[in-house]
């Protein structure tokens, strides 16, 4: 069952292509890898895919329905989440307080689970201004995990994680997909995180698909290498 | 038992009202303490629109004047109660505020603080303007039954009885704002305040509850108003000309507007000391002038910060 | 703001109109003056300056007490270096400081300023309204084709296209014009290259000042002096700035010179409603465009 499906996403700015005819289909419980140089447009795909920039040509499909025009609030409600790459969180609520707000606006009340598989334990209570930039980073992406969402938009979310952070995240993506079904797409350029635990692999440039395949076979592929993996291994 | 201490505490906080008309025997005192009660009000409705929304109103004096003109002009020909018209101008003035609050809250930074200006000055303009209906710049007087809400007329329009009765009302909306700040719909807010966008992103609406809270804080500014001209029995466009509005303002902010506590605080403060300084100095606009430098540099939040500080020096972060 | 005046002539519709029209430009080239000063500080700064009216009215008393002494020219130049001055010192003690903080925080510490600049008006010159007259040099009507019409409005409207053009010339023509448009664009990108933005932007808020007081002194002979007169003109400066475009000068023209006419022009056709037309227009604007007409930023 296809998860998350965009065609024809195309975006620019004047003569400036930031996507172009974009596509991508991503199977129920897959992990899929997007990764490329600076600038290929992985954080605008992401946006569009999100709801967050709807400037762009093209159709988004959740499930089979069609989201295209949907605001963020209903494709989160339909089970679409999304971390960010720049810190999104609540500086003046406490950690419990946003995640609660998180859990209350899909009805659920995994609140206590989610702040023990973070390690947010020892804060809970602090205000989320007071904790550490790390801790800050496992935050927002945990606010987007409140509440089991069916498909993941994550955004560099290994940035600002410790080796051993990252691992943890890894695993706990691998966990979520494979006993849940939850279908994650990653935007990184942690290569040890996205070959651990990547279904597949879609690599962008200027844009535009590169490649797209098994991890290895993407790995292996020389325009890829020459293009990105060559110089960040 | 934690409900009972928070019973306990609030009934203690509303006997102050009595026992301040009972202690204090200088009727200019009380007199002063009332009107400084109104004031509270008004204030309290500034700083919760400033601590729910993150929005700064320069024309709150607007739905502070509404309701008394409403009354005026409505009360003459009524065939109700005098409460039902006076409980009708403050609901009627909340869904003014609602609708406005529809449209303007999608506007952030200077820019709605701008639109408020507008308004409170457009309210201003069109009260002097149809002096026929409103006395223009001369104001216009209210005839008040003899009895309201069960209390006889004169009892309110006494320095001690209006003290009373109007700190009670202080105390019953600060409560009510301090359940609502620690309510979902007050966290959903703070929330939209910090990261209106994320919010989004987690799922929630935005605009409804940001126009609710702007209603609430217009509704809490007309309940002060109607004390004020139940107290006064006159209104004119000064209760909504935007120094008006100015002056609530910077009693929220010199209070504190991070609680809910901090703008009826201010409030007080603003009053006595002017009444003090009055009596030693003309200089009371340099005085406020400074105050409020001095608070927004390097007390932001107000006093009540300071007071919650001297008690409690290890706390900091957002309380209420 | 209301500009009263009488009716000379014979009620030809044109005349009047041309009237009105003149009379809506004097207002607009003072409220442009003035709001220009407004403009570049928050083109530079982002900066929401409430005591700008203060400004204004400093101005406008020290041109009062110097030229009743030494005539109005006199008081004219030394109210612009005097404000220039203070200006300076504004941006280098108030705005300097608090540049990266929350920007509500400058905006009280002006309002704060304001309360205490019409204290030190009061205290120094009372409360009653005074009178400046207006130069010998332009006393007197001139004579339009059906009507007269006083020399010194049409002196305004002089200044005030003076002020628009040596601004524009100073900004697209000169060195410092040019780092005042790049930092008002992009102050880091400007710091970067070169451009001491601190230096920029204390000329800035001087020349921004100095224009302030000038529109004071030039606009006392017409609409006399009180501590009242900073907090009549705030408003429709602000507006004039907001609607305009935060930080835009041409859209602080445009505004200025609509604003005059539709107060003028209110007066004839609508009184009762007159004073509500700017508010209405900004609401307008706001709900379209919450950035001004010709901005792009909040």
């Amino acid at each position: 069952m296809i998860a998350l499906a965009a065609a024809g996403i195309s975006k620019s700015y004047g003569g400036f292509h930031a996507l172009s005819n974009v596509q991508l289909t991503v199977e129920q419980g897959e992990i899929r890898g997007l990764i490329g140089p600076n600038g290929a447009g992985k954080s605008t795909l992401i946006d569009a895919l999100s709801g967050r920039d709807g400037r762009h040509s093209g159709r988004v499909e959740l499930f089979g329905r069609d989201i295209t025009r949907l605001t963020p609030a209903r494709r989160r409600a339909l089970g679409l989440s999304r971390s960010f790459q720049r810190t999104s969180i609540f500086p003046s609520l406490s950690v419990r307080r946003q995640i609660e707000l998180a859990a209350t606006a899909v009805g659920s009340a995994d609140t206590d689970e989610i702040i023990d598989e973070f390690g947010l334990l020892p804060f809970a209570d602090s205000v989320a201004a007071d904790i550490g930039y790390g801790d800050q980073r496992r935050l927002d992406l945990a606010l987007a995990m409140t509440g089991q969402p069916k498909v993941l938009l994550l955004d560099e979310p290994a940035a600002g994680l410790s080796f051993e952070e990252s691992k943890r995240l890894a695993q706990h993506l691998r966990a979520m997909a494979t006993r849940r079904g939850v279908t994650v797409v990653l935007v990184e350029h942690d290569m040890d995180v996205v070959f651990s635990i990547a279904d597949s692999i879609t690599v962008l440039q200027l844009g535009a698909v590169l490649a797209e395949g098994a991890p290895q076979t993407v790995r292996a592929n020389p325009a890829v290498i020459e293009a990105y993996l060559g110089s960040a291994g | 038992m934690r409900n009972i201490r928070f019973f306990a505490a609030v009934l203690a906080l509303c006997a102050i009202g009595p026992l301040m008309a009972t202690l204090i025997t200088s009727p200019l005192m009380l007199s002063l303490l009332a009107q400084a009660t109104f004031a509270a009000i008004f204030a309290v409705g500034v700083g919760f629109l400033i601590r729910q929304n993150g929005m700064v109103s320069f024309g709150h004096a607007a739905f502070y004047g509404l309701p008394g003109y409403m009354i005026g002009m409505l009360l003459p020909g009524a065939s109700m109660p005098a409460e039902v018209v006076i409980i009708g101008a403050v609901v009627l003035t909340g869904i003014l505020g609602f609708a406005i609050g529809l449209v303007i809250v999608r506007v952030h930074g200077i820019a709605f603080g701008m639109l408020t200006l507008a308004i409170g000055q457009g309210l201003y303009v069109a009260v002097t303007r149809v002096r026929g209906i409103t006395g223009g710049h001369d104001g216009m007087n209210l005839r008040l039954p003899r009895e309201l809400f069960g209390l006889p007329l004169k009892f309110l329009q006494q320095p001690q009885g209006m003290l009373i009765v109007s700190w009670l009302v202080l105390m019953l909306i600060l409560v009510s704002i301090w359940l609502f700040s620690r309510s979902h719909w007050g966290r959903l807010t703070e929330g939209i305040r910090d990261n209106e966008e994320r919010i989004r992103f987690l799922g929630y609406a935005t605009l409804l509850p940001r126009a609710l809270v702007f209603a609430a804080s217009t509704v809490v500014a007309a309940i002060g108003g109607v004390m004020f001209v139940i107290y006064n029995t006159f209104i004119s466009p000064d209760a909504v000309h935007w120094t008006a509005s100015g002056s609530a303002l910077i009693m929220a902010i010199l209070g504190g507007a991070g609680s809910t506590w901090g703008p009826a605080l201010g409030a007080f403060v603003y009053f006595l000391l002017k009444h003090a300084a009055g009596s030693y100095t003309t200089h009371w606009l340099s005085i406020i002038g400074v105050a409020l430098i001095l608070v927004s540099v390097a007390f932001p939040n107000g006093l009540a910060g300071l007071v919650v500080r001297w008690f409690n020096p290890a706390r900091r972060g957002a309380a209420s | 703001m209301i500009i009263h005046f009488t009716l000379q002539t014979p009620f030809w519709l044109e005349v009047r109109m041309l009237i009105q029209v003149l009379n809506g430009l004097v207002y607009g080239a003072l409220l442009f003056a003035l709001a220009s000063g407004l403009a570049l500080m928050f083109g530079l700064r982002r900066i929401v300056n409430f005591a700008h009216g203060s400004l204004y009215m400093l101005g406008a008393y020290i041109g009062y007490s110097v030229g009743a002494h030494a005539g109005f020219w006199t008081g004219l130049a030394v109210a612009a270096l005097a404000l220039g001055l203070l200006g300076a010192a504004l941006d280098v003690l108030v705005f300097r400081p608090l540049q990266d903080k929350d920007p509500l925080i400058t905006l009280l510490v002006t309002f704060g300023l304001a309360l205490i600049a019409e204290d030190v008006v009061q205290s120094i010159w009372g409360n009653d309204t005074l009178a400046l007259a207006e130069p010998g040099l332009l006393i007197g009507t001139v004579q339009i084709p059906g009507t007269t019409f006083p020399v010194y409005r049409l002196a305004i409207i002089a200044f005030g296209a003076l002020v628009a053009c040596g601004l524009a010339a100073w900004l697209r023509l000169t060195r410092i014009g040019l780092f005042v448009r790049a930092a008002s664009f992009n102050p880091t990108v400007a710091a970067i290259q070169g451009v001491d933005t601190d230096r920029v932007s204390a000329l800035v808020v001087a020349v921004g000042a100095a224009l302030a007081g000038a529109s004071g002194v030039v606009a006392a002979p017409l609409l006399s002096l009180a501590p009242s007169m900073a907090a009549d003109i705030l408003v429709d400066s602000f507006i004039v700035v907001v609607v305009g475009g935060l930080g835009s000068l041409a859209g602080a023209f445009v505004v200025a010179l609509l604003l005059g006419q539709i107060n003028v022009l209110g007066i004839v056709f609508m009184p009762e409603l007159t004073a509500l037309l700017p508010f209405i227009l900004m609401v307008g604007v706001l709900i379209w465009k919450p950035t001004g007409l010709a901005g792009n930023r909040l």
